[in-house]
């Protein structure tokens, strides 16, 4: 009935999964091949993919813990910093990205903040907008 | 941050983690999806990378699957 359907469609997602997993680690692998000037045989290459939809099992188990064990149930950037903690490298590299989407995300903000300042004329609210109003006038 | 070439796209990394979790309201949010991608890729160029030396150290240019084996071990103790 509909439960061996959804087994059929779950697999045939899968199998579109490892396909997405397996191309781009071919293109990765690709690259790496030409910093180090090596070969790497298509079972390498299969290997590789292979582990890393594995490990994805892995990370996503995890990351519901993690946001579970937060008392959440959407799975953030401090989740994922988390999973990130067993290498020092890695761990400053993942925040370090999720310290520069942050930043970018707050430029969207502001600039949102000031088109719709703008938009609205003197109506103002009562905290944020004076600090937008004297950067105007400060012309520095 | 956009997503760069060689990189994993970020639909596929949302339907990548979905297919695991356990509870049906578990979401992912923008950033840690960006994030995530960031990491697999890591991953993936860690792992090609270190079987990569392995095979090098061997004084061979062709990777093969036994490098990867050797390799695997420490990639999965750094994750």
């Amino acid at each position: 009935g509909s439960e061996a359907a959804g087994g059929e469609q779950r697999e045939l997602l899968i199998q579109r999964l490892r396909a997405a997993v397996h191309y781009t680690t071919g293109a990765l692998a690709q690259d790496v091949a030409e910093d180090k000037g090596v070969l790497f045989s298509k079972q390498t290459v299969a290997a590789i993919s292979e582990i890393t939809f594995r490990q994805a099992e892995n990370f996503a188990r995890d990351l519901e813990m993690f946001a579970r064990h937060a008392k959440r149930s959407t799975i953030t950037s401090e989740d994922v910093k988390l999973l990130a903690r067993r290498s020092n490298s890695l761990l400053k590299y993942i925040t370090q990205k999720s310290d520069e989407l942050a930043s970018s995300n707050m430029e969207q903000k502001e600039k949102k903040k000031k088109k719709s300042s703008a938009a609205k004329g003197r109506k103002t609210e009562e905290n944020e907008t004076p600090v937008t109003e004297s950067e105007d006038s400060n012309m520095a | 941050m956009e997503e760069r070439e060689g990189g994993f796209r970020k639909e596929t990394v949302e339907r990548l983690l979905r297919l695991h979790f356990r509870d049906g309201r578990t979401r992912v949010n923008g950033d840690a999806l960006l994030l995530m991608a960031e990491l697999l890729k890591v991953f993936v160029r860690e792992a090609a990378a270190r079987a990569a030396r392995q095979a090098q150290a061997e004084d061979l240019e062709k990777v093969d699957i036994e490098h990867v084996e050797k390799v695997l071990p420490q990639l999965l103790l750094d994750f």
